[in-house]
């Protein structure tokens, strides 16, 4: 057996596994060496999974996507001006929001008139999915994509909503997604983390810890990726002279095994030194991802690497990034948006500058993501998700902006397991609150986990007395966007 | 687990136990004879625990055939196909053990289909207990401790743990060397390597008790309290910025960790740390800093403000409770080792905690009100505030003496006109607070700056010729003592039903705030109109727009000084004067109807001139007149003295902590939902499963220091044992119980019950002292045995449960990186201030990014003294474990990554670091190729190079110098670049990082 059989864990002594057998949970991770073998039978451990917090656990079932990549959307697009048409907001434009529905306190309190959307929408696809002007090369990949219409999220701020989207609680502190999933199924590579970040110049309001371990172990947080000479926080090797480095490694390992011989086995102290062995190889393997030369131009066309919009270019380049990591196994990708000078998707005015702007930076981008995943086969395990923390107000904030709007909004999937072509859930006539099929944000996580072969309600951290899950109490699978 | 040989769901896979070759070791563990006693808490439960509470436990919904284990009435009752469960005493009448030892398959519990299967051992000891009486008890850790161990004995750890080892057929390990020792000492005494001095001097110390002085030496060390203040930080969740969106500055939150790191040093005895903590604020006799003689106690409260802060929350309500429960949280696990929180939504699942016993402490933290707190209100300045009050009374009672004919005789006038007014009820606004009268109406003054009453009937005395210009009229001013002088004057609780709340004030540099469910960060978008500054010295009606919040509780502050991004200041020159607040629709009233008390006050010794604003104004008429006399000498000299003394009163230093407020009692949040209150009020009080908690507190206040006395009351089972518990738990690396901050049924049972015991009654007996706890347990030879392992010990105690050895263990992230900073001789050891700024790198991004950076060795400071903003947390410290800031964290996570190890191989300050070691180690001209690796040696490892280690060293900087000599890079002079890069290896080799 290998002993490093995966990235970011601790690998697992002789004696760990021996008692961790004889404590039963280990069996999980064990059988997950057998290549994703359905568990059939296996119930998972309930209890006392903080003691032996390092280990990854396994699915719990055969998943159906491997990897997900999470395109944020930071700031909250205007579900009616992009995936969710509404003509009676044109019918009724410039009138009195108030005096046609109950409007709920929102982040500004300057509610404004009904706001018409600023573009058109035409239908697109054998579905038929009405995308609107915005979104033109995402409008082309609608027969992959499962929209919801439904969703909603329990915070009208950003910090708050994005803890809730990350972590499942509006909380600072508590476990992000992406920290879960490679609790859950630690990471294929064991050269490149199993969290990867790619900051695309926006972190999020509420910082970095939209993206931590919160009472997780450390090793679930996820690591910032970034352009430039130093991707990751402290690759790039000190030693100027070549060959340095390594000579002094050899010198460390000498002198460390040394030790161990004086102290007899200590497992902690072993992987300590093990850990060298990987950190010098992420040295090499991680540079080499942002090394794009071996891409063809037609991928890179693909992409709008060759945009003129330098924002459509930067997050294109994310996107090939993003894929590229798929290809190594990296678990969970996020990317950050790119910084277009217009502020996130947050128009609180200039609506249609702004929105403009951001679509411009990520739609061709995503396009050539979707399309080359698929044209390679990636797409088939890897779950592609694509939302903001909330929707926006159907009527402006002061003249030309929309306030935040927790109670409706529109998201897609696209990818492993999810039945593309698909439109799930329903909005009023104005998009302002979901009539049929509400989809919280911990729906969305458990149908994310589901996908992933993670059973939402059993995979848990004890932590404060309690089996901490990243559903809490709340989440159900959707269904019906599934294949 | 492995220990009380639990039955694992996984039974079933045997396969997977073949392959591993793992024995379950059934056997084995029967080997050990049974225990004289069986005890329900440490032997049975966790057999019941495991193997039959599912059908047979307290959740009525899963149980079968109506018998439940979990309580003696359950398991003695009859069944429903007759006989008992158990009989205590005949275990040849009790089903259970028919059941047990039934070999069919329909009949053996637990049944097959379980998966679940007892052993031969657990089958006998719940025989043996039947059998010993079946004695059913309360969760361990609600029976008070004992013990029969002198409290005194030097032997008594010794001999509790060898009693364990002796049982299990364990052998100890020698103890350690001196070398060893030392390092050993003082990393976990200070967080600091040994300097080669003291190791040195402790090697040759060949006295009897040179270890005993070893160890009081570092115990004395400053160092010692910053090191143990670090530990007590990770519990209160301590962060110098709030988080969430722009991550803004807790108003000096280090004064709360400098406050640690001195009560640390002077071993403030426990239960006082814990009163501070929980109620500084509110003690009748609070202690000051012997150096500074700055108040030290209201410093412990700045723990409940340590949480997250939300700006512009949509939700009002849901952010108080939010904040309450991570209050109720940290300080519940802190102190008590219990999860109070999990009964937020229903009654806790395994604890017996309410949902009560939550809103019980909900009332608590509700009843609290954050605010600035002055940290320089010195003991000196308390004995002027006396003496300023003495002279102001003394200047009244000259007037009253002066014009006694004149008072009686307007008292008399006033008498005759009946002196209330007729109340009319005014329709169009209501009075919150009216300071036209002598008292402030049922507000509090908190701080100097407002005094006791307002400013009725004070003598207005001219600066200059001393002459009695007449007496005040009625209005709250902080100006009691002269401007720049803190304090807040706040109303009590009400509900908001208007849609303005106006203030008639005057002021400069001051504010009044409308403080909704205790929600303070209020600024824009939403809560912009809910605070306005008082800026102008004429008399201004300032409105403030409650109406969106109508139906939320709320109360008013007034008080001199503003907020920058939240972050309080006072400027010198800052004041604020009220006459009166009022709730109002629409307009502003045209008049505001001043209700004067019936009757006139009489004059006592406090306030000789106690008189109705009427009489006020009828007295300055008269004294206009010239029917009063106007010149009475000793006014000038009281003045002027009173003006000197005021001008040492001025603030300039502030924390963020608490004040009192008025008593609420909470509600049940039905399912954790505030919008789902049950009609009961739950009294506050301390928990109900424990002493005291069936009092309700009496307090008219939150009733905080009522819940410190039950926390310390003689029968607390949990107090003294949660904390030496802790002790223990950062000296060895783990526990006695091992979730330190649980000791509730779900956390793990002590390791050693009889130890935990004694050690919370010694540390009682011993006046709550920390150090001589510490003390107490490094000088016994447990703490001294060496950590190396026999073959023998690893396989029969693979975890270290029972301590033959000492645990292995990595050094904390600051330790790490504080003795970087000692090796390479770049630490500044000053103590205490404000914190060094956070270095940020190209992956520190974010809303409420500093816009500078803090240099990258942190000013050489230790790791306590870098600045913890909760958004940008120093990756070393975050990938070396220390925990995010946002619960309470008594046991860190101990991750072994691939980053750590990028740190040390590649982060700048580490090379740095080996950098200015190596220009050190080369500024010693005269020192020999030995001699130098000896240097570093002793410095890292605090021990000499072995003859080997002496030889791969000499090859190694052989190597290094043939890389150099090739290398065409200009820069650092080649021999330094040499043992940078020598200095740096021994940085990464793992005994410098761990503690062995």
């Amino acid at each position: 057996m290998s002993k490093y059989h995966n990235f970011m864990q601790r690998p697992l002594s002789r004696r760990e596994m021996l008692g961790i057998c004889k404590g039963g949970f280990g069996t999980l991770a064990f059988a997950s060496l057998f290549g994703g073998l359905p568990l059939v039978g296996c119930d998972r451990p309930k209890k006392g999974l903080a003691a032996s917090s390092d280990l990854y656990l396994g699915p719990h079932y055969l998943p159906k996507a491997k990897n997900v990549i999470f395109l944020y959307m930071d700031g909250g697009v205007s579900q009616v001006d992009s995936f969710d048409p509404k003509p009676r907001l044109a019918k009724e434009n410039g009138e009195d929001p108030r005096k046609k529905f109950k409007v709920d306190n929102t982040q500004f309190d300057n509610v404004g008139k009904i706001l018409k959307s600023p573009w058109d929408f035409k239908q697109y696809g054998e579905c038929g999915m009405p995308v609107s002007e915005l979104f033109p090369h995402i409008a082309t990949c609608v027969d992959d994509l499962a929209l919801i219409r439904s969703m909603t999220s329990n915070f009208p701020e950003h910090t708050n909503a994005n803890y809730f989207l990350h972590t499942g609680s509006g909380i600072q502190g508590r476990p992000s997604m992406g920290s879960w999933m490679t609790y859950g199924l630690g990471s294929e590579n064991k050269n490149i983390p199993g969290y990867v970040v790619l900051d695309g110049g926006l972190i999020p309001p509420g910082g970095l810890d939209n993206f931590k371990n919160g009472f997780l172990p450390a090793s679930y947080q996820a690591s910032v990726l970034r352009a430039g000479a130093e991707p990751v926080a402290n690759i790039r090797p000190q030693e100027s002279i070549q060959n340095l480095q390594e000579q002094k490694l050899g010198f460390i390992k000498q002198l460390d095994q040394n030790l161990i011989g004086k102290m007899g086995e200590v497992d902690a102290v072993e992987s300590a030194i093990s850990n060298y062995e990987l950190a010098y190889k992420m040295q090499s393997s991680i540079p080499e991802l942002t090394e794009f030369g071996a891409e063809s131009e037609a991928t890179k066309k693909l992409y709008g690497l060759d945009s003129d919009d330098p924002h459509t270019k930067g997050y294109a380049s994310q996107c090939l990034l993003a894929r590229r990591l798929v290809e190594r196994g990296v678990r969970f990708i996020e990317l950050t948006c790119p910084n277009v000078g217009a502020d996130r998707w947050d128009q609180h005015s200039n609506l249609k500058q702004g929105h403009e702007r951001n679509a411009h930076a990520v739609d061709q981008p995503i396009a050539g993501l979707l399309k080359d995943l698929k044209s390679r086969g990636l797409l088939e395990e890897t779950l592609v998700v694509w939302t903001g923390e909330f929707g926006r107000t159907p009527f402006a904030q002061g003249s030309n902006g929309r306030d935040h709007n927790p109670s409706a909004f529109s998201m897609w999937m696209a990818g492993a397991g999810i039945k593309g072509g698909t439109i799930f859930g329903k909005t009023d006539d104005y998009g302002y609150r979901v009539i049929e099929n509400e989809v919280t944000i911990h729906d969305l996580h458990a149908t994310i986990m589901h996908l992933l072969g993670l059973n939402h309600e059993q995979l848990t951290f004890r932590f404060g007395g309690r089996d901490m899950r990243l559903t809490d109490v709340h989440g159900h699978v959707i269904k019906d966007i599934l294949a | 687990m492995l220990f009380y040989g639990k039955r694992s769901f996984f039974r079933g896979l045997v396969f997977f136990f073949v392959v591993l070759h793992i024995s379950c070791g059934d056997s084995k563990e029967f080997t050990e004879p049974l225990p004289e006693t069986v005890d329900f808490n440490f032997h049975i439960k966790p057999i019941l625990v495991q193997n039959c509470y599912l059908c047979h436990g307290p959740d009525v919904s899963s149980r079968k055939a109506d018998l439940r284990l979990d309580v003696y009435e359950g398991a003695t009752a009859e069944l429903e196909e007759g006989g008992h469960a158990i009989v205590p005493g005949k275990p040849s009448k009790s089903l259970l053990v028919a059941r047990i030892n039934n070999v069919e398959e329909d009949m053996i519990m637990p049944p097959p289909d379980s998966n679940l299967k007892l052993t031969d051992r657990e089958k006998a000891l719940l025989e043996k207990w039947i059998d010993q009486g079946a004695e059913w008890k309360e969760h361990w850790a609600f029976i008070k401790p004992t013990t029969d161990l002198a409290t005194n004995d030097k032997l008594a750890i010794d001999n509790l743990i060898n009693e364990q080892l002796a049982k299990k057929g364990l052998e100890k390990s020698a103890v350690a060397d001196k070398n060893v020792l030392i390092r050993r000492v003082a990393y976990l005494l200070t967080g600091l390597p040994p300097s080669p001095t003291d190791v040195e001097s402790f090697i040759t110390d060949n006295s009897k008790d040179a270890y005993e002085k070893m160890v009081d030496r570092y115990l004395n060390s400053p160092a010692y309290g910053e090191r143990w203040a670090r530990h007590w930080m990770d519990l209160v969740r301590y962060a110098e910025t709030k988080g969430h969106e722009f991550d803004y500055t807790i108003t000096g939150a280090w004064k709360y960790r400098d406050y640690l790191i001195r009560a640390f040093n002077e071993d403030l005895p426990y239960d006082q740390l814990l009163k501070e903590h929980l109620a500084g604020d509110l003690m009748q006799k609070k202690r000051y800093d012997a150096a500074s003689g700055n108040p030290e106690s209201p410093l412990g409260t700045a723990f409940y403000a340590m949480g997250e802060g939300t700006h512009s929350p949509v939700d009002i309500r849901q952010d108080e409770a939010d904040r309450i429960d991570n209050m109720i949280d940290v300080t519940s696990k802190t102190f008590q080792g219990l999860t109070v929180s999990c009964a937020k939504c229903h009654d806790h699942k395994f604890d017996p905690i309410s949902a009560a016993d939550y809103y019980a402490f909900y009332g608590i933290m509700e009843s609290t009100r954050f605010s600035p707190v002055p940290a320089d209100l010195s003991r000196e300045d308390e004995k002027t505030v006396k003496t300023v009050n003495d002279l102001k009374t003394y200047m009244s009672q000259l007037v009253a003496d002066k014009w006694s004919e004149g008072l009686k005789a307007s008292e008399k006038e006033a008498l005759a006109q009946n002196t209330a007014v007729a109340e009319e009820s005014a329709t169009d606004y209501q009075v919150l607070g009216d300071f036209r009268n002598a008292d402030f109406g049922g507000w509090v003054s908190d701080g100097l700056a407002f005094g006791q009453e307002t400013t009725l009937g004070n003598p207005l005395v001219d600066k200059a010729t001393g002459r009695l210009m007449g007496l005040d009229e009625g209005r709250a001013s902080s100006k009691t003592f002269g401007a720049g002088v803190f304090g807040v004057l706040r109303s009590p609780d009400f509900v908001l039903n208007t849609d303005f709340i106006g203030v008639k004030a005057r002021g400069k540099n001051s504010l009044v705030r409308i403080v909704i469910d205790n929600f303070q960060l209020i600024q824009n978008p939403i809560y912009g109109n809910i605070q306005q500054k008082v800026g102008e010295s004429e008399w201004n009606n300032y409105k403030l727009k409650v109406g969106p919040w109508k139906g939320h509780k709320a109360y008013i502050e007034i008080l001199p000084g503003e907020y920058n991004r939240h972050d309080y200041i006072l400027p010198e020159d800052a004041y604020v004067e009220a006459e009166y607040v009022i709730a109002y629709d629409s307009l502003w009233p045209k008049e505001i109807r001043h209700k004067i008390p019936k009757g006139t006050l009489t004059a006592n010794s406090n306030k000789p001139l106690a008189l109705s604003s009427k009489l006020v104004k009828s007295l300055n008429g008269k004294l206009k007149k010239g029917q009063l006399p106007d010149r009475i000498p000793e006014l000038k000299t009281a003045l002027d003295s009173s003006l000197n003394l005021e001008k040492s009163l001025v603030n300039t230093s502030f924390f963020y902590g608490v004040n009192d407020g008025f008593a609420i009692n909470s509600p049940i949040f039905n399912r954790g939902s505030y919008q789902e209150p049950s009609e009961e009020k739950i009294p506050r009080r301390f928990l109900s499963a424990l002493p005291l908690g069936d009092v309700p507190f009496k307090s008219k206040g939150s009733g905080r220091l009522e819940l410190a006395e039950a926390m310390l009351h003689k029968d607390n089972p949990l107090t003294s044992r949660v904390m030496v518990n802790r002790i223990w738990h950062h000296l060895f690396g783990k526990g006695i119980v091992e979730t330190v901050d649980n000791f509730g049924l779900q956390g793990k049972l002590p390791s050693h019950p009889k130890l935990l015991d004694y050690l919370a009654v010694k540390f009682q007996d011993d006046g709550w002292s920390i150090k001589k706890m510490i003390r107490h347990i490094v000088t016994s030879e447990v703490f001294k045995r060496s950590a190396v392992r026999s073959d023998a010990l690893a396989e029969k105690d693979p975890i270290n449960i029972y301590l033959a050895s000492f645990p292995v263990r990595r050094l904390e992230s600051e330790a790490i990186r504080d003795a970087l900073l000692v090796v390479s001789g770049s630490m500044d050891s000053t103590l205490y201030g404000p914190p060094i700024k956070t270095h940020l790198t190209e992956f520190m991004q974010g809303r409420g990014r500093p816009n500078k950076s803090g240099p990258l060795d942190g000013a050489g400071r230790r790791s306590i003294y870098q600045e913890v903003r909760r958004n940008f947390l120093e990756p070393m410290m975050v990938t070396f474990d220390r925990p995010i800031p946002f619960s309470t964290f008594g046991k860190r996570n101990v991750t072994n990554v691939p980053s750590q190890s990028l740190i040390i191989m590649n982060d700048p300050f580490v090379v740095q670091q080996a950098e200015r070691m190596a220009k050190q180690l080369l500024a010693q001209k005269e020192l020999t190729f030995d001699q130098k690796i000896e240097w570093i040696y002793m410095r890292t490892f605090s021990r000499k190079p072995s003859a080997e280690e002496l030889a791969k060293a000499a090859t190694f900087i052989e190597v290094l110098r043939g890389m150099e000599n090739q290398s065409e890079e200009e820069g650092l002079d080649k021999e330094t670049n040499i043992w940078k890069d020598y200095c740096h290896s021994i940085f990464n080799l793992k005994e410098f990082i761990y503690l062995i």
